[in-house]
C-alpha cells in the first residue's frame, strides 16, 4: 500500500563505500559516542588496571577486612572502595575483573562466531539438506539449556578460565548461524554471486569476495549481542561458584561473595553489579547503533 | 483464479502430525546429546563417588550404575526406563529420581508461569502505547526500560529487588516457596529479561500491521479504535510474540537455577544447582532431559497456536 | 443529478514534510459529486489521486497534513472533523473501496464477522439482523451460494468475488458517497468489467455519488459521466466524459487518449502512442505548467508563471496555456520518435 507520492529517497553519495558510509553514520549517533566511550573507558581501565592499583586482588589482609569505601564514614583513599570479606582491595579486584570479562567475551565471541558464521554461510548460500542439517542442529542447540549445561560441563571437567572460553564459546553460536544464515541467503540470490559462478570463480573465492564482505553488517550486530551475552553467562556461573576460580577475580564472583554482606553493606554488591550494568549496558548500546547505521537505506 | 476452498481441519490435522514429528526427532536427538554430555564430561563415577574417594569406592560406584558398560547400552537403557517411567535413582538422596522431580517441578513450573505472565503483562502493553504513539515520551520511555532491561545480570537484580523490597522496606518474604508473596520477587526477577524482546517485537509488529491495508479498512469503516488497534491489529501483530513467549518460558526454565538458588526456592533449578555439586548424575541427566522436553514442547505449541490464529499457515 | 452536491471540495492541498523539504503531491484540487454521478478521476501513479480521496476521508497517513478552502458531505464541514464523528461518517454515510482486496480484507476473520463488525458499529442491530442485511447484500453484488460465504475466509474467495464482497461491505449502511480507489487494477481483465458493471447497476439503483479513480481512461467511458484529470497534483482537464473523451483539451489527456488500444482501429506491431518521461517530484510552488517537460505543445508562455483553470463551455475546463489553434498536430508524433 503505497499511498505516499513519490518515495524521498536522499541521494547516497556512491563515491564512498558502504563500510564508510556506515562508519559516518556511526559517528553522528548519539548512542554510540555514549556506549562507545563506556566501552572504551572500561578497556583502558582493565587495559591499566596494575598501573592504576598497587594493590594485588588477590592478596589477603585479614586485619583490614570489610573496611568501607571514601564515601562512608570511616573510609580512606587508602582503599577508595573498601575491602572485601578477606581484606582484599575491592577497587583492585573490580579493576582486574574487568580484564576477565573483557577477555572471556572477546574470546567466546571468536570462537561462536567462527562456528555460527561456517554453518550460517554453510546453510544459506548451499540450502537443500546442507540447510535441513544445520537447521536442525541449531534446533537441538536451542532445545538444550544454556545454563544448565555450562554448569554440568564445567563442574564434572572443572573449571578452569580456558576450559569456560571453549564452553561457552561452544554454546553462544546459535544466532550467529541463524543470522548469517539469512543474511547469506540475501546476498547469494543477488545477481553479482550469479555472474561470479558464471564466470567460473571457486566457491571458495566466491564466499571470501562476495559473501563475507556482506554479510559483515549484521555479523557485528550479532557479534555485539553475544558479547554481552557472554559475559552475562560467565558473571552467572562465577555467580554460581563454577566459574572463574579464586584467585582469579570475577565480578560474578565478587557479587557471590558480597550475598552475604547484603543487609549491612549493600555496596559491595552494587558496586560490581552496577560494573556488570555498565559494561552490557555500553556494549548494547554500540549493537544498537551499529545495526541503525547498517540497515540499508530507505528502510523507516 | 479460483481457489478451492479446502477443510479447515485436515490440513491443521496434517500440519500438528508433521510438527509433532519433528520435535520427537529433536527431543530424541537432545536425549543423545545431554547423554553424552554427562557422561563424557571426566569419569561419571569418579564425580559420584567425590572427592576422598578409594579407588574401590569408584569401582563400585562404577558397577552399581552400569558406566563400565558401553555408551550405546547405557543410553538405551536409560531412554528405556525412561519411557517407562523410571527415571534412575539418585545415588545422593537415595530416592527414585521420579519422585524427586515430581516434588521440585511444581514450583519450577509456578516461577515460570508468573515471570512470564509478569513480562507479558508489562511488555505487550507498552509495546502498543509505544506503537501507536512513536517518537513521543512513551515510546521513549519503552524503549529505555528495553535498553535498561536487557543490561542488568538476573542475579543483580534479584539481589537489588530483595535488597530493597525484602530487607529495607520489609515488605515481601526473601526466602523459601511457602506462600503467594514468596514468588513475587523471584517472578519479577526472573521474568523481567525477557520483557525487552517481548516489548520490541510487540512495538515493531505493532507499527507494520498498523500500516497494513487490512487496518486501513478498519478504519476507513469507522470501526472505534479498541476494535482496530487490538482486533485487527494486535491480533496479527501477537502471532510472533506468542512464539517469542513460548521460547522465553523455555529460557526461563532453564536460567531458574541462578533466581531459585537466591531465593531458596526449592524447584527444578535449586534441585539441579545441588545435583551438580553433588555430581549426581541420575538426576542431573533426568533434569536436563525434563527440561529439554519442556522447551520442545513449548516451541512446537507456539507455533501450532500461530497455526490456529493465522489460518493461512496452516495451508503452506 | 440534480440540487446540492454530496460532496463538494475546494482547493484541497495535501503536503507531506520530508528530509527538510516539503512535498506538495495534492495541489489545489477542487472535486464536487453530486447525488446519483460518478464522477472518474483519472491520472497515472504518483498524480496525487488515491491521496485526494484519503483526504477526503480522513485517513491520510500520519505525516500527511491537508488543507482546503472547502470540504462538506452534504453540507457538514468535514474540515475540523472530531476523531469520533469521523468514525460516525465514514463505513456510515461515505465508504471507500480499495484496490487490492485480498490485503484490504482481513485474513483472520470471516466475512461474515467482518461485516457484522461494520454494522454493528453503526446500527443497533442484532446478529440475526445483522446476517440477514449481510446475505441481503452479497446476493445484491451478485455473489452465488452466500451462506456459504458469511463462513468462509477471505482467502477462500477469488479476487473477483473478494472485491464484490468488498463492495456489499461498503454498502451495508447505506452510504451517500463510495470513492472506489482502483477497484479493478488488482483483477482479471474478464472479471474487470463485471465488477464495473456491478458498480453501475447499484448506482442506478441507489442513487449514491460514486468516485471512480483509476489510472485507466478505458475503464472510463461507459462509466462516468464526468470525468477528472489529474497530473502532478492538479486538475489538468475535467468536464462531462463525452466531451473530455471525444475532444481532449490537454496534452496529458491527449496522450493518455493515444495510448489506449482501440479495437478495430489499431493494428497489430503498431506502437501504442506514450507520453515519455515520468512525473516529477512536487516540492515548492509551482512557476510554470507541470507538464511542461512533457508536453509536445510547449512553449514559452507556458514557462512564464503557473497555470490556470479556465472555464470553458459545459462545464468543461482545462489548464493549459496553449490553445487549440496554436498547437501543432505532427508535435506528439515528433516527440514519441525522439524517445
Amino acid at each position: 500500500m503505497t499511498v505516499a507520492a513519490d518515495s524521498a529517497v536522499p541521494a547516497i553519495d556512491r563515491s564512498m563505500s558502504p563500510g564508510r558510509v556506515a562508519l559516518r553514520r556511526a559517528l553522528r549517533h548519539g548512542s554510540f559516542w555514549v556506549g562507545g566511550s563506556i566501552l572504551l573507558a572500561i578497556t583502558i581501565v582493565a587495559v591499566l588496571a596494575p598501573v592504576l592499583t598497587h594493590y594485588d586482588p588477590a592478596a589477603q589482609n585479614l586485619t583490614q577486612r570489610f573496611l568501607p569505601p571514601i564515601w562512608a564514614e570511616k573510609g580512606s583513599w587508602d582503599h577508595i572502595l573498601g575491602t572485601d570479606n578477606l581484606g582484599r582491595d575491592y577497587l583492585a579486584r573490580l579493576l582486574y575483573g574487568a580484564r576477565i570479562s573483557l577477555v572471556i567475551g572477546l574470546f567466546t565471541v571468536l570462537i561462536s562466531g567462527l562456528i555460527g558464521t561456517t554453518l550460517g554461510v554453510a546453510a544459506g548460500y548451499w540450502g537443500g539438506w546442507v540447510d535441513l542439517v544445520i537447521n536442525f542442529v541449531v534446533t537441538i542447540r536451542l532445545t538444550l539449556p544454556v545454563v544448565l549445561v555450562a554448569l554440568v560441563v564445567v563442574a564434572l571437567v572443572g573449571s578452569s578460565l580456558s576450559l569456560m572460553i571453549i564452553v561457552i564459546g561452544l554454546l553462544l553460536w546459535d544466532r550467529f548461524a541463524i543470522v548469517v544464515r539469512s543474511a547469506t541467503q540475501q546476498v547469494a540470490q543477488r545477481e553479482y554471486i550469479i555472474s561470479a559462478r558464471a564466470i567460473g570463480s571457486s566457491t571458495a573465492r566466491i564466499l571470501i569476495k562476495e559473501v563475507l564482505p556482506n554479510i559483515t553488517g549484521p555479523l557485528i550486530v550479532v557479534a555485539s549481542i553475544e558479547f554481552a551475552h557472554a559475559i552475562l553467562l560467565e558473571a552467572a556461573l562465577s555467580f554460581l561458584g563454577l566459574g572463574v576460580q579464586p584467585p582469579e577475580v570475577s565480578w560474578g564472583l565478587m557479587v557471590a561473595e558480597a550475598k552475604a554482606q547484603l543487609l549491612f553493606r549493600p555496596w559491595m554488591v552494587a558496586i560490581p553489579g552496577a560494573a556488570l550494568v555498565a559494561l552490557i549496558f555500553a556494549i548494547n548500546l554500540v549493537g544498537d547503533a551499529i545495526r541503525d547505521v547498517t540497515t540499508p537505506e530507505g528502510r523507516a | 483464479m479460483r481457489e478451492i476452498s479446502r477443510t479447515p481441519s485436515k490440513d491443521m490435522a496434517y500440519f500438528i502430525l508433521k510438527r509433532l514429528c519433528v520435535t520427537f526427532l529433536v527431543i530424541a536427538v537432545t536425549s543423545v546429546v545431554a547423554f553424552l554430555l554427562v557422561h563424557l564430561s571426566g569419569d561419571p563415577a569418579a564425580a559420584m563417588a567425590g572427592e576422598g574417594a578409594t579407588e574401590s569406592d569408584i569401582a563400585a560406584v562404577r558397577q552399581l550404575y552400569g558406566f563400565d558398560r558401553p555408551l550405546i547400552v547405557q543410553y538405551f537403557d536409560w531412554i528405556g526406563r525412561v519411557l517407562q517411567g523410571e527415571f534412575g535413582r539418585s545415588y545422593y538422596l537415595r530416592m527414585d529420581v521420579s519422585d524427586i522431580l515430581a516434588e521440585h517441578m511444581p514450583v519450577t513450573a509456578t516461577l515460570g508461569v508468573l515471570a512470564l505472565s509478569f513480562a507479558m503483562l508489562l511488555s505487550i502493553p507498552l509495546g502498543v502505547l509505544a506503537a501507536l504513539n512513536p517518537n513521543t515520551l512513551i515510546d521513549r520511555i519503552a524503549l529505555w526500560l528495553a535498553v535498561a532491561g536487557q543490561a542488568l545480570p538476573s542475579f543483580v537484580f534479584a539481589l537489588g529487588l530483595m535488597y530493597l523490597f525484602g530487607v529495607y522496606f520489609r515488605l515481601l518474604p526473601i526466602s523459601g516457596g511457602a506462600t503467594w508473596a514468596h514468588f513475587i520477587m523471584p517472578a519479577v526477577a526472573l521474568g523481567y529479561y525477557a520483557t525487552p524482546a517481548i516489548m520490541r517485537l510487540t512495538r515493531s509488529g505493532m507499527m507494520d500491521v498498523l500500516q497494513s491495508d487490512h487496518v486501513r479498512t478498519a478504519r476507513a469503516y469507522g470501526l472505534a479504535p479498541w476494535r482496530v488497534v487490538i482486533r485487527h491489529g494486535l491480533r496479527h501483530a501477537i502471532i510472533p510474540v506468542v512464539s517469542l513467549a513460548a521460547v522465553q518460558l523455555g529460557f526461563m526454565l532453564g536460567g531458574s537455577i541462578v533466581i531459585e538458588t537466591i531465593f531458596s526456592l526449592k524447584g527444578l533449578g535449586y534441585l539441579a544447582w545441588e545435583s551438580i555439586q553433588r555430581a549426581d548424575i541420575e538426576v542431573i541427566q533426568a533434569i536436563l532431559l525434563v527440561i529439554a522436553t519442556t522447551y520442545a514442547f513449548l516451541t512446537l505449541f507456539a507455533d501450532l497456536l500461530n497455526a490456529a490464529l493465522d489460518p493461512r499457515i496452516r495451508m503452506s | 443529478m440534480s440540487g446540492e452536491p454530496i460532496l463538494e471540495v475546494k482547493g484541497l492541498q495535501v503536503e507531506i514534510p520530508v528530509d527538510g523539504a516539503v512535498l506538495r503531491p495534492v495541489r489545489g484540487v477542487d472535486l464536487h459529486v453530486f447525488r446519483g454521478e460518478t464522477v472518474a478521476v483519472v491520472g497515472e501513479s504518483g498524480c496525487g489521486k488515491s491521496l485526494t480521496a484519503l483526504a477526503i476521508m480522513g485517513l491520510l497517513p500520519r505525516a500527511a497534513r491537508y488543507t482546503c478552502d472547502r470540504i462538506t458531505l452534504n453540507g457538514e464541514s468535514l474540515a475540523n472533523v472530531s476523531a469520533r464523528r469521523w468514525r460516525q461518517l465514514r463505513g456510515d454515510r461515505i465508504a471507500m473501496i480499495f484496490q487490492d482486496p485480498m490485503t484490504a480484507l482481513d485474513p483472520c476473520y470471516r466475512i461474515g464477522d467482518q461485516m457484522r463488525e461494520i454494522l454493528q458499529q453503526h446500527r443497533r442491530i442484532s446478529k440475526q439482523d445483522a446476517r440477514e442485511r449481510s446475505l441481503e447484500l452479497l446476493r445484491k453484488v451478485g455473489i452465488p451460494s452466500p451462506e456459504e460465504r458469511l463462513s468462509q475466509f477471505p482467502h477462500q474467495l477469488s479476487g473477483g468475488l473478494r472485491q464484490r464482497v468488498m463492495i456489499a461491505m461498503a454498502l451495508l449502511c447505506e452510504p451517500e458517497l463510495i470513492i472506489a480507489d482502483e477497484p479493478t487494477t488488482a483483477l482479471d481483465v474478464t472479471i474487470q468489467s463485471q465488477i464495473l458493471r456491478l458498480l453501475q447497476d447499484i448506482q442506478r439503483d441507489t442513487g449514491i455519488g460514486l468516485i471512480l479513480i483509476t489510472h485507466d481512461l478505458g475503464v472510463v467511458a461507459g462509466m462516468a459521466d464526468r470525468i477528472v484529470v489529474m497530473y502532478g497534483g492538479e486538475v489538468v482537464e475535467v468536464g462531462a466524459c463525452d466531451d473530455v473523451l471525444s475532444r481532449p483539451l490537454h496534452p496529458y489527456t491527449e496522450g493518455l487518449m493515444r495510448s489506449i488500444p482501440v479495437p478495430g482501429q489499431t493494428k497489430r506491431g503498431e506502437l501504442l502512442g506514450f507520453i515519455p518521461g515520468i512525473v516529477p517530484r512536487q516540492t515548492g510552488e509551482r512557476t510554470r505548467c507541470g507538464f511542461i517537460d512533457r508536453c509536445p505543445y510547449a512553449a514559452e508562455v507556458c514557462a512564464a508563471g503557473p497555470v490556470p483553470l479556465s472555464a470553458g463551455e459545459n462545464g468543461h475546463e482545462v489548464r493549459c496555456a496553449v490553445p487549440a489553434q496554436r498547437r501543432d498536430p505532427q508535435a506528439w508524433n515528433r516527440l514519441t520518435e525522439a524517445s
